[in-house]
């Protein structure tokens, strides 16, 4: 595993799974930000999915500002598009990793396994599908360009 | 309006909001009787797991299952955090049975999630409360009022800002009409 920034999506999400990572804090409910300093590596367990996408954007530029190394467990495939890496569990199986566009871009395979794909990724895979574009947007912007050069 | 007369008049209503699944669960188990919890679980596709299992021992998924068949008599049920506890299949499935509990069995639905994309094709009504008080309420998933407590669904984000200067694109939830719209719009 890439220890920097990493999501973990798995078809049965259970605390389980942090055992795993015994050095890793794990963070399964409110925190503040003086915890991740002091902790350096954690877990965030399910807990990012309900914040706003302006405490998102803050709460990653302080992970990377202070070189915090940091997993993922989360439902929320809009939050994969926030980490380098990604990596989906079946139990205790790693079915998948790898860099998280490259895992993405399989998207048999993650459909196959229950799960959506973060809906820009989906939307590229979809209208590349169709001919319409040639290659997978991460941001709206881009896809914008590309569809209306 | 108070929320009861709400869900009364719509049938499934959605709620901006947290839920905790797990609160007293042990004791509406209990209350249950083993032959009406097999029966429950089974009616929402739990059916393999053993009735002896320790809820701390059991995925986020299968604690909202259990919680929903927990609930199943109840004439309003109230469930919540459905993106957060299932992966996107599990979502899907777990639509339909809320249907269905509401169309075959006229059961009112109340579901609490803070991600609207649960509600689509679901909530006829989504209600924003604070303290048990509606603070503010739309039938209209692009309803921008509605995105001050939450975050916008991606696909709603993404045609709201083709629309700023194409206007093309219609107040679609679905994917697939998007793709339409594009297609015409780009051909």
């Amino acid at each position: 595993m890439k220890e920097t920034d990493v999501t973990i999506i798995s078809v049965n999400l259970n605390k389980k799974l942090t055992m795993a990572y015994k050095d890793y804090h794990v963070i399964e409910d409110d925190f503040d930000y003086e915890d991740l300093l002091k902790y350096k590596k954690v877990i965030f367990f399910n807990v990012l999915n309900n914040l706003k996408d302006e405490e998102l954007d803050k709460l990653f530029n302080f992970i990377r500002e202070n070189n915090i190394l940091f997993i993922n467990y989360t439902n929320n495939m809009e939050l994969v598009l926030r980490t380098s890496y990604l990596m989906i569990y079946n139990g205790n199986d790693i079915l998948a990793e790898g860099p998280t566009l490259e895992i993405l871009k399989n998207d048999k395979l993650i459909k196959r396994l229950g799960f959506d794909e973060p809906f820009i990724v989906d939307l590229s895979l979809l209208l590349k599908g169709y001919g319409l574009i040639s290659e997978i947007y991460l941001d709206k912007e881009s896809l914008k360009r590309a569809l209306w050069k | 309006m108070e929320i009861k007369d709400v869900v009364n008049s719509y049938g499934i209503i959605g709620v901006i909001g947290s839920y905790k699944s797990t609160l007293d669960m042990d004791k509406k188990i209990s209350e249950l009787g083993v032959n009406n919890l097999v029966n429950a679980l089974k009616m929402v596709e739990l059916s393999k797991i053993d009735i002896n299992t320790k809820l701390t021992d059991l995925s986020t998924s299968e604690l909202l299952k259990v919680d929903l068949a927990t609930k199943l008599h109840e004439d309003i049920i109230i469930i919540g955090s459905i993106y957060n506890s299932l992966i996107f299949k599990e979502r899907e499935v777990m639509k339909k049975l809320l249907l269905k509990l509401h169309n075959d069995y006229n059961k009112k639905i109340v579901v609490i999630d803070n991600h609207v994309e649960v509600f689509f094709n679901l909530a006829k009504k989504i209600l924003v409360l604070d303290d048990k008080e509606v603070i503010y309420e739309t039938s209209d998933f692009y309803d921008s009022n509605l995105y001050k407590w939450v975050n916008t669904p991606r696909i709603i984000e993404f045609i709201n800002y083709i629309n700023k200067d194409k206007k093309i694109l219609n107040n679609n939830t679905d994917i697939y009409e998007l793709i339409k719209d594009i297609y015409r719009g780009v051909s």
